[in-house]
Parts: structure tokens; C-alpha cells; sequence
């Protein structure tokens, strides 16, 4: 009899050293609300942000905070998570909020029902139109934006002064550079070798008029217009071939080793991004920020994601959220406190015009100025992953290059239709 | 139940541990607390108990409800008699995966029946709402104006302030209409009007859903819009193009004249074929494994993957498992100085986190730049995770990597366990080292780390970070008619199937989970039946 | 010296080699975690350029709290280790020492639950978190005990057959003995058989220690205050794609990370290696 007393009190205390282990957990919750005062509003907001953007929106929500009594809660997340996440955890109603990504999510979350419908009124004046445009679905817009990125051409001032006027001069500069030993590679263009990298590539891409989707009457990507396989597309991949053969494109350059090439001075030009060129300037790397230059003869035009705020459509607390979004992260200073640590090209006109004597900033702008934004179909999920492991095959040279483009476009063409 | 054992003259054995000094008296004492501690424990998770059925009563989760309940009684019952000594000590385990483990495999097991995926996230009031926020439209050229959401009684209405100081005043079913001294905060914004008390902003938080339905017809005629307020502070006139209607279930394009009907596979659809999106998940029976049975998509790469999965857990368990055995033998005596320092570095590898090992190595084994083929194998150019049969002797490679320590560790663990006499016996016996490793040693570990060797199997058999992070599943044949790699293994192609494509079909995905665990199960069994893990000692 | 050789050099020639092939890749990322340029793998030129700038960051970044991550993760490590310990024991003495209906078959559904391919579980776990956010906020979302809970519940299973294999390998007579001086079936279990295998209690705290720290997906659906996180959900912050990639920081991390695995293991060989005391006899 008294055996079995033990067990008992044994787990007891196992479950209360967990329990004094996890302390607080509870009390957290019960103690939030007596905490925020007498003038505390009922409810609070939680915004799913990655790491970059959660110190300024922490510092905006303190004002939301300051001035309507409600707790913000600014969780981190890996960007990576944060659109599967959402959509898994939005139905349940506790979801977050409200969401920060770039506006290439869109479909995806709207074809789930995750995302309620924004509506700008008169601060739409205050964007630029590329950004409102990106931030608009199938006729309705779903996110405030702050910011553009695109793809642009990095180049070390110290090894190529002069900007290069064609994809062809680059080339020439980088290869001269090559032979006279001041650098290891002529162009350092990062090819993950598990997805490729149509990313990076889309602007010498387009400079042949291989454009990925045809346009809707207004203005929007059209899902059943593919033009992965346009006679234009089939001039543009024996070309990767060729620079694949020649050695300037490398399936084993990630955006790892590219980045320390160009750090370390072995590569007079690098395509990046501006989350890499912060890393340059802190090690003082003398660099200039141009848009890619074309390989041929159309605009070369980058894809130009556009970062923006969305409040899901199950939020508890809808009328909070839309005014934290469209009343606190819409004005100038909270556009500006998220350039500040973001570095990237702000998406108000008035912003802009504060950073643009940033060589750097207006480099990004300009390359972005000459993009398109990245397609927000459900579809491109699909899209990407078809697409980059051709140019894999196409750069390695396992396979006919324009045969490849073809069968690309077949499969994505029939894995759209299966919808 | 002591008391009742036949009482026998005790007789300690020899070389056995004296009974704790003074046990009778002070195993009573601790029986009268122990008691104690037991009705107060017992006390402690009724309590909870209740409240927590009393809550999820209030929640109308009853199936939580249910689970709870059945639990309870279950707990009450094995702790407050004498009887189910075993299920005393297996209770608290039991419980914890029956809630966190047991369920999982339940809920995949009902998702599996499912559509669950993309374009069928949640339930039908979901979709509606969805869809019915989709088609509202801002009236085109209408202004957007400062508003204040205003009470009278229960009902709420909308204060406008147009760009003339003029105010105007509605509530639903009752369009705009002048109001005459309205109460303006010091912007000019009307804030109250008579018979209507302004909202502070904790009763705007408070009453959200309400105000967010809130419509005020602009005017009398329906295509002039509605008001309705985003933030609280400002209101615009919107028009729906769709109307729900409840009582006949169908959602009415006003404008084309469309009725949309509720299908089987959830989705609104119209005669003409066109569908509203987005849909809400429902019951597909077993469409699902249907589908994989039946579909060339799927069922074409399946042999080739299951035959290297099989192969890819096999060796990822064998050779770890021998070169841990032989690493455990070589390093434990007690004789060789520095063991334990070698112990420890040897473990290094299972104190770091698989995915950072997986990049290292991917950085390590890129094929022109990587330190493999540059500094050891003298710049040559070996692609080893670009060629199919190279990457995956790779995975194979760092994934023994991985694991050694690991396998290390439990044949340390598990040799210490075999009692020194009786390989000292063996030895007495005339047997060499190698025989008693052979029919003695071996033997005895086997039997001990069987279980654990399957668990390896299986984990193996679903290891999907090692191949994600190393080679993505690829390299791939671009022309496969599917995006299958040469190192795929099954559960990365329930990945791939629940979020590679345009659509991610989660249902689908645990169908195929479901399918992968009959497998490992009916493999795990067979190998417990064959080991002799099941042979009872006595 | 051959026959120094022949009895122990050559074990000392074995130790050194696999030591070599363990450490070396590691040596990578402590180069990354000393290389101010912020890449894991960019360079094979290891220790080119050394700075301790990523260890200082980890300490004073306010959003990033290493601290708190680095405790939270010894309590939730060392919290799961003990109770997993403690509920594999329980399991694993019933099974060994009971014979009761149903004992093969729960034995065989124990390790064959475990099998469950986990890939999908977030979907499942979450909504069970939700409701109980409802109910019993303390084990809810958020909350690093509802974390352990999680651990806690996969703690039988393997590690059950693992001490059920020891349990069996302590003589019966033992505990028959005890009972007979007038032992409970707990006394017994506590004082007499779980002193006898205290090194597969250790390797069973080790491996859930490790198998905690280490996860990253249940602890990051779990945990979303960046106060509360663990070690593992916070420095993949660090690393999380689309903004600049700071692997240098996220390498200082995971080698202090490493630390407390090291220090546990050192504590625990002890157990692991000569804890058997002479009690066990027959087999």
C-alpha cells in the first residue's frame, strides 16, 4: 500500500520542477492586460516579422502603443516560414494579425482566404506606383508596401571604374581583369545548385525579350499566357549555354562564395541584392550600385519584389490591425525608421527623395525603376522550381538548350492547368 | 499488498545492499505522507480537471471535452486503488503520447480523408466571408472621410464628416442623413450627435466584429454603395457584386445574374463552370489514396524511390552501427590514457545541429570550389553532389557522419551493461577476444540495441533534413515528368507533393504519410519479430 | 614499442583518426564564427582573418537575446532530459518486471508510434495548442513548459525498450529479496534497480537533451515571444533566408550552443562508463 505512495509524489515533483522550469509562462498572459494602465483598450495585435524588420516595427508599435493602449506583440520568424505558417494558422483565428513579406505572396494567400482586402484611400498618393501596383490581386489591394528590391549590378569601383554599357563590355572588362591577374572571375553571378537561379538572371533574361508571363489587358500577369518558350526564350538559352561553357556560369558559385569573391576583390562584378550590399559597405569594399546591363537588345528588367504589411482576414481584432497598418506604418517617419534599418529602396516618394543622394539607395532605385515585379500567382510556386532546374541543365550542358525550353514550358504549362 | 505476501525468515544475501537502516518505521512515516501527497495530488488534477472540463465545456470543444473526461476517470482510477500496479508506472507517459503523439497521427489519419490544402485552407463560413470580402469594391471616385463610430442603445451608426464640416449620420437599413449640432473633437471631426454617445477606443476594440460588419446605405438606391469603416476612424462606400444567400445556400453574382452553388469537393460553382475561390475543406473519402494508387505521377517514380530509401536507411544505420561498435570497443579501456578526451571530441559532431552539418558539407563537397576537391584531392573537380551516383554516396557519407557519434554513444552505454563476469567466465573458459566478442559480447548487445537500431531505421527512413539541406533531393533529371531527384527520398516526395507544386495538397500529403508508416511499421515488426527482443528472460 | 603497439597504440592510432574526421568539419565553422565576412563556406582560406567581433554581438544585441535563448534552452533541455528519464523508467520497469494483458502488443505500438513520419505534425500540434491556449494557457502556445509537454510526449518509445533491455538484465532475485525484507514495488524500483542502471538512465538524459536542443521545428511553432525561445529557434534568425545571411554570428552561437552538450556528456560519462556497480550478476 504504502509503495504506491511514491510514484505520486514523485511525479509531483517532477511536474513541478517543470513547472517552476517554465515558470512565468502563464502568469505572462493574466498579468498583460492590468499592466498596460487604466487607459488600456481590450485586445492586443500580434505582427509576424523576420528579423530584419522587427527592431523598427518594434519602436513603431511602442507608439501605437503609447497612443491607443494596445499591446503589440512583434514576433521573429524566418522569412521562410512566415507565408506556410500563416496559412496554416490563420483559420484557427490565431493567426497573427498582421504579416510582413514580399508582395509575391499574395496569390498564394488570397487563393487561401488568409488575407483581408486593404484599403489605402488617400495615402495611396504617397507610393510609388510600381509598389501599389505589386501590392494589388486579381483587382483589389491586400498590402500596405515599404519597400522595393530588385536584383542589380554590383561593381568594385577600384577594379572597373566605368560602368559597363552592355552585358558584353562587362564581360570584356571582366575577362581582361582575369588575364591581367587582378581577379579570379570576371562575373560573379550566385547559381544555388539545388534551384538555380532565375532570380538573378531574369534581367539578362528579359534583355532578349523572354519574358516568363504575357500581360492581362490591365496590366497583370495572365497565368495562361507562359512565354517560357517564346522564339525569344529559345535565343536566350543557347546563350546561357555558351556562358556556362565559357566558364562565367558556374552551378557551383553559390551566393556564398560569390559574395566572398567580391569582398575579397576577386571579382570586379557581382548580382546582388541590397540585404548583401550592407555586408560591403561595412567592409569597406569601394563599390558602385547600377541596374544589370542587357545582354541584348530589349530593357534588361530585374524582378522587383516589393515588402509590404498585410492583416489577415481572421484577425480578432480587425479594426486595431487596419489601424496600425494604415495609420501608424503608412506615415513618413515609420516608412522612414524602416528604411533606416532595412537599406532598402523605400517605397514612398517622399522617402526616397530624403535617401537619394545614397549612391547606393539610388543604384537599387534605379535598378528597381527598371524592373517588374515578381508574379504574385499561386502558379509560381511551380514556375520557379521547373524553371531553375532547367537552367541548371541548360548552364551544365546536359541536353539540347532550346529542346530543354521547350519541355520546360510544356510541364509548367500542364501543372497550371492542373491548377 | 506487501502485507499479503507470505512473511519468510529474511535472509540477506551476501555482497546484496543492507536494507536502509530503520526501514519499517521510517517506510511508514513516509507511507503516511506519501498518502498524503498522493490525495493531494489526486486532489490537485481533479481540480484541474474540472476547471479544464468546465472550460472546454464553455468552449464547446467536446470532443476535448470527451478525451478529458475519459482521462480523468482513467487517472482516478488507477492511482486511487490498489489494483493496475503497471499502469501506475506507465500512466504519465502514456497519457502525454496519447495527447501529443497518438493525436497527431489520428488528426493525420482524418486529414488524409481530406481536400485540406491550397484553395481549401479552412471551413465553409471561412470561404464565404473570404469571398464575399473579395467582391466588395470601393465605389470608383467616392471619397474616403473622416468617421466616428457612434451608439445609441445596442446599435451602432456612422458619423460622416464631409470635406464642408457638413455631418451626416446612418445606421444599417437607415441611409445618411444631415445631422444637426453634432459634437466635434478639436480637428472638426464629429465625434456625437444627438441621441448617439461616441465610441472611445477601448469600446471600439471591444466591439470589432461588429463594427467591421457595420454597412450604412450611402442613399436610398443600392448602387450608390454602403459605408463602412476600416480603422475605426474613416468610412467609404463599397458595393458587393455577391450576395450570400443563407437559407438556399448559394452566393448570387448580382451583376451577371449568376448562382453559384456549393459542390461536392467545396468550392461555390455556377452552371457555366466558373468557381469562386477560395473553397473550404471537405471529406473526399479516400480520393486521396485513389489518387496515389492510381496516378502515374506518383505511382511512376514510387519503386525507384522506395528501393533507395530502403537502401539510404539501411546503410545510414549499419555502417554507423559498426564503426560506433568498433570505436566503442577500441576506446574503452580503461588502460588507454586519454579515452575520455577522446570520448569527447568523438561526440563533437552529435553536439552540433544535423542541418549545419549538412551545409558544411554541401559547402565542403562543392564540386570547383570546395575544400574536398580543392585542398585535399589537389583541385581536382569531382562533381560530388551534381552526379547522381556520387551525391549519393555523399548523402550516405555525411549522413554516416551525422550518425556515428550517436551509435557511439549507445554501444559505449550498451557494452558497459554486459556484466564483466560473464565475459570474464568465457575468458576463464579458454575463449580468445575474438570469440568472446563474437558469441558473447555481440550477442548480448544486439539484443539490447535491436529496438534502437529499428528506431534508427525508421528515423532514417524519414530523414528529410539531411537530403533537404544537402542536395535538395537532386540532382534531377529536368525531363522527369515529376520533380524527382536521385536522393529523394519517400518523405520528400510528401514534401514536394504537399508544398513543391502550384497547389499545396496537405491532405494528399498525409495520405502519403499514412501509406510510408504502414510500410516502416510492417518492416519494424517483421524485425522485432525476428530479433529476439521479444524473447522473455524468464 | 611493438608490443606497446600491439596492445594499445593502435588503439590510440583509431581514436586520433576518427577524432580527425569528427572535428574537421566543425573547424569550418569555427572559422566562420572568427571571420568577419559573414559566409559559412565562401572560403577554404580557414582563420584568415580572425576577429571576436560575431561573439561580442551575440551578447549585446537586445533584439536578440542569447541569454535568455541560451537558458531557456537548459531549462527546456534539462527539463525534457529528466522527464523523459523519468516516464521511460517508469515504462521500461513496468515492462520488464509486470506481466500484464496487452504487454507485446503496447511494447511493439510504443516504438511503432514513433515511427510516425512527423513531417506534417505542425498542422496537428498547433490546433492542439490553440484549444489548449483556451484552456490551460500554461501548456498553450508560447509557453516552454507546453514545449516540454510536446518532448514529454514522445519520452516512451524507444527509450522504453532501451531501459526495458537493462531493467532485464538485473537479476530478479534482487527485488524479490527486497520485497521479501519488506519492500514496496516502488522501493524497490527506486532504491534498488535504478542505482543498477544508471548508465542507460544517462544515455537516455543525454539523448533528449541533444534531440531538445537541437529541434527546430515544434520549438519554433511553439515558442514566438523572442524572450522565450530556445537556442535553436533563435539563432535561425540569423540565418533566415532573403535578408542577408550572417552566418559568422550564427556559428559564435552554435558553438557556445555546443558547450553544455560537451560539459553534460563529460558529467554523464562518468555514468555511462563505470557507473555499473557489481550488483549485476546474472544474466
Amino acid at each position: 500500500m504504502r509503495s504506491r505512495l511514491l510514484l505520486p509524489a514523485v511525479l509531483a515533483a517532477t511536474l513541478l520542477a517543470t513547472a517552476c522550469g517554465g515558470g512565468g509562462d502563464g502568469g505572462d498572459k493574466n498579468a498583460a492586460p492590468a499592466a498596460s494602465g487604466p487607459a488600456a483598450a481590450t485586445g492586443s495585435l500580434t505582427v509576424w516579422a523576420d528579423d530584419a524588420r522587427a527592431k523598427p516595427l518594434q519602436d513603431i508599435a511602442a507608439a501605437f502603443t503609447r497612443d491607443k493602449g494596445v499591446k503589440v506583440k512583434v514576433v521573429q520568424k524566418g522569412l521562410g516560414e512566415i507565408r506556410d505558417d500563416f496559412v496554416s494558422q490563420a483559420p484557427t483565428g490565431q493567426g497573427p494579425d498582421v504579416v510582413v513579406g514580399p508582395h509575391d505572396w499574395l496569390g498564394k494567400l488570397v487563393h487561401n482566404g488568409v488575407l483581408a482586402p486593404l484599403e489605402l484611400g488617400d495615402r495611396a498618393a504617397a507610393f510609388s506606383p510600381v509598389a501599389l501596383e505589386a501590392m494589388r490581386y486579381e483587382g483589389r489591394t491586400y498590402g500596405l508596401p515599404y519597400a522595393l528590391d530588385s536584383i542589380a549590378l554590383l561593381r568594385n569601383t577600384e577594379l572597373a571604374p566605368q560602368a559597363p554599357a552592355s552585358f558584353a563590355e562587362l564581360l570584356a572588362t571582366g575577362r581582361r581583369l582575369v588575364e591581367e591577374g587582378k581577379a579570379k572571375l570576371p562575373v560573379a553571378v550566385p547559381v544555388d545548385a539545388k534551384s538555380g537561379s532565375p532570380y538573378h538572371l531574369y534581367p539578362l533574361q528579359t534583355s532578349f525579350g523572354c519574358r516568363v508571363f504575357g500581360n492581362k489587358p490591365d496590366g497583370a500577369y495572365d497565368p495562361t499566357k507562359l512565354e517560357l518558350d517564346s522564339p525569344d526564350c529559345l535565343r536566350f538559352a543557347p546563350w546561357l549555354r555558351e556562358l556556362g561553357k565559357d566558364g562565367v556560369l558556374s552551378t557551383s558559385l553559390t551566393a556564398d562564395i560569390a559574395t566572398d569573391a567580391f569582398l575579397k576583390g576577386r571579382t570586379p562584378f557581382l548580382l546582388a541584392g541590397p540585404w548583401d550590399a550592407a555586408t560591403f559597405k561595412a567592409a569597406h569594399v569601394p563599390f558602385a550600385v547600377d541596374p544589370v546591363p542587357g545582354a541584348d537588345t530589349a530593357p534588361a528588367r530585374p524582378f522587383v519584389g516589393v515588402q509590404g504589411f498585410f492583416v489577415g482576414a481572421k484577425s480578432a481584432n480587425p479594426i486595431l490591425a487596419q489601424d496600425f497598418v494604415l495609420n501608424y506604418l503608412s506615415t513618413p517617419q515609420a516608412q522612414r525608421a524602416l528604411y533606416d534599418t532595412g537599406g532598402r529602396v523605400p517605397a514612398t516618394t517622399a522617402v526616397l527623395d530624403q535617401v537619394a543622394n545614397d549612391p547606393m539607395v539610388a543604384g537599387f532605385a534605379r535598378a528597381a525603376q527598371a524592373g517588374v515585379p515578381t508574379p504574385n500567382l499561386p502558379a509560381m510556386d511551380s514556375v520557379w522550381a521547373d524553371w531553375g532546374l532547367t537552367q541548371l541543365a541548360i548552364v551544365q550542358g546536359r541536353g539540347d538548350p532550346a529542346e530543354l525550353t521547350t519541355a520546360m514550358a510544356g510541364r509548367i504549362r500542364a501543372k497550371i492547368a492542373a491548377g | 499488498m506487501t502485507h499479503t505476501l507470505p512473511t519468510r525468515p529474511p535472509h540477506a544475501p551476501p555482497g546484496r545492499r543492507p536494507p536502509a537502516e530503520g526501514r519499517p518505521a521510517s517506510a511508514r512515516r513516509r507511507g503516511l505522507g506519501g498518502l498524503a501527497a498522493r490525495i493531494v495530488l489526486l486532489a490537485v488534477v481533479d481540480a484541474l480537471a474540472v476547471y479544464g472540463l468546465l472550460a472546454l465545456a464553455a468552449d464547446r470543444s467536446w470532443w476535448m471535452f470527451g478525451a478529458l473526461l475519459v482521462g480523468t476517470v482513467a487517472v482516478n482510477i488507477v492511482y486511487a486503488t490498489k489494483r493496475h500496479v503497471p499502469a501506475k508506472y506507465l500512466a504519465p507517459g502514456i497519457a502525454l503520447l496519447l495527447v501529443y503523439q497518438v493525436y497527431v497521427v489520428l488528426y493525420t489519419g482524418v486529414a488524409a480523408l481530406t481536400n485540406y490544402g491550397d484553395g481549401h485552407n479552412s471551413d465553409k463560413p471561412d470561404a464565404v466571408a473570404a469571398i464575399l470580402a473579395h467582391s466588395e469594391t470601393r465605389v470608383p471616385d467616392s471619397p474616403v472621410r473622416p468617421a466616428s463610430v457612434v451608439a445609441r442603445g445596442d446599435r451602432l451608426g456612422l458619423l460622416v464628416t464631409g470635406p464642408d464640416r457638413s455631418v451626416r449620420l446612418g445606421w444599417p437599413g437607415h441611409p445618411l442623413e444631415p445631422v444637426e449640432q453634432p459634437v466635434r473633437d478639436p480637428a472638426g471631426r464629429a465625434v456625437a450627435a444627438p441621441g448617439w454617445r461616441p465610441l472611445t477606443y477601448s469600446q471600439i476594440a471591444g466591439r470589432q466584429q461588429e463594427i467591421s460588419a457595420l454597412r450604412v446605405p450611402v442613399t436610398g438606391d443600392p448602387n450608390s454603395g454602403s459605408l463602412r469603416t476600416a480603422d475605426g476612424i474613416s468610412a467609404a462606400a463599397y458595393r458587393s457584386t455577391l450576395a450570400y444567400d443563407r437559407a438556399a445556400d448559394t452566393i448570387t453574382d448580382r451583376v451577371r445574374g449568376v448562382v453559384y452553388r456549393p459542390t461536392s469537393d467545396g468550392v461555390f460553382a455556377a452552371p457555366d463552370g466558373s468557381r469562386l475561390s477560395p473553397g473550404w475543406k471537405v471529406f473526399v473519402g479516400a480520393d486521396n489514396f485513389r489518387r496515389i494508387l492510381t496516378e502515374e505521377d506518383i505511382r511512376g517514380p514510387f519503386l525507384g524511390v522506395l528501393v533507395w530509401t530502403f537502401f539510404f536507411a539501411g546503410v545510414s544505420v549499419a555502417l554507423p552501427f559498426g564503426i560506433g561498435l568498433l570505436l566503442a570497443t577500441v576506446l574503452n579501456g580503461k588502460r588507454l590514457r586519454g579515452h575520455r578526451i577522446y570520448r569527447s571530441l568523438i561526440m563533437l559532431p552529435y553536439a552540433f545541429p544535423a542541418f549545419l552539418a549538412a551545409l558544411v558539407w554541401q559547402g565542403m563537397l562543392n564540386t570547383d570550389y570546395g575544400y574536398v576537391n580543392v585542398s585535399l584531392l589537389d583541385g581536382a573537380h569531382i562533381p560530388w553532389l551534381t552526379d547522381p551516383w556520387l551525391a549519393r554516396l555523399s548523402v550516405l557519407a555525411v549522413n554516416v557522419w551525422i550518425s556515428f557519434p550517436y551509435m557511439f554513444l549507445i554501444c559505449t552505454g550498451a557494452l558497459q551493461a554486459i556484466p564483466a563476469e560473464v565475459t570474464e567466465a568465457a575468458r576463464i573458459d579458454g575463449a580468445g577476444r575474438w570469440q568472446v566478442l563474437r558469441h558473447i559480447r555481440l550477442p548480448l548487445l544486439l539484443t539490447a540495441v535491436t529496438p534502437m537500431l529499428i528506431a534508427t531505421f525508421a528515423f532514417n527512413f524519414n530523414n528529410f533534413n539531411v537530403i533537404y539541406m544537402l542536395t535538395g533531393g537532386g540532382p534531377k533529371d529536368p525531363d522527369a515528368p515529376i520533380e524527382v531527384g536521385s536522393t529523394d527520398l519517400l518523405i520528400s516526395l510528401v514534401y514536394k507533393l504537399a508544398f513543391g507544386g502550384s497547389n499545396r495538397q496537405y491532405g494528399m500529403a498525409c495520405a502519403v504519410s499514412i501509406l510510408i508508416f504502414v510500410v516502416v511499421a510492417a518492416i519494424s515488426v517483421i524485425g522485432l519479430r525476428r530479433s529476439r527482443a521479444f524473447e522473455e528472460q524468464t | 614499442m611493438i608490443r606497446w603497439f600491439v596492445r594499445i597504440g593502435w588503439r590510440h592510432l583509431i581514436g586520433v583518426l576518427a577524432v580527425l574526421v569528427a572535428v574537421f568539419p566543425l573547424v569550418f565553422v569555427l572559422s566562420a564564427s572568427l571571420n568577419p565576412s559573414g559566409t559559412l563556406t565562401g572560403s577554404n582560406e580557414l582563420f584568415a582573418d580572425a576577429t571576436g567581433t560575431h561573439y561580442r554581438e551575440l551578447f549585446d544585441d537586445p533584439l536578440h537575446p542569447f541569454g535568455k535563448w541560451f537558458v531557456n534552452s537548459m531549462v527546456v533541455g534539462l527539463a525534457t532530459a529528466i522527464g523523459s528519464v523519468f516516464l521511460g523508467a517508469c515504462a521500461g520497469y513496468a515492462f520488464s518486471r509486470f506481466r500484464f494483458r496487452g504487454r507485446k502488443a503496447g511494447l511493439t505500438t510504443l516504438l511503432l508510434v514513433q515511427m510516425f513520419p512527423q513531417l506534417l505534425a505542425y498542422v496537428a500540434l498547433f490546433l492542439l495548442l490553440s484549444t489548449f491556449d483556451d484552456v490551460f494557457p500554461a501548456i498553450g502556445l508560447g509557453s516552454r513548459l507546453g514545449l516540454v509537454m510536446i518532448y514529454l510526449g514522445g519520452a516512451l518509445g524507444v527509450n522504453t525498450y532501451l531501459m526495458k533491455g537493462f531493467f532485464d538484465t538485473v537479476p530478479r532475485d534482487l527485488d524479490e529479496a527486497a520485497r521479501i525484507d519488506g519492500a514496496s514495488h516502488a522501493q524497490v524500483f527506486f532504491r534498488i534497480v535504478l542505482p543498477l542502471v544508471a548508465p542507460v538512465l544517462a544515455v537516455v538524459a543525454l539523448l533528449s537533451f541533444v534531440a531538445t536542443l537541437n529541434d527546430f521545428v515544434i520549438a519554433s511553432l511553439v515558442l514566438n515571444d523572442p524572450d522565450k525561445q530556445t537556442l535553436a529557434v533563435g539563432l535561425y534568425h540569423f540565418i533566415s533566408y532573403g535578408v542577408g545571411r550572417n552566418w559568422g554570428v550564427f556559428a559564435a552561437g552554435v558553438l557556445i550552443a555546443a558547450v553544455p552538450v560537451l560539459v553534460l556528456f563529460q558529467f554523464l560519462q562518468r555514468f555511462i562508463v563505470g557507473g555499473l556497480t557489481a550488483g549485476a550478476v546474472k544474466s
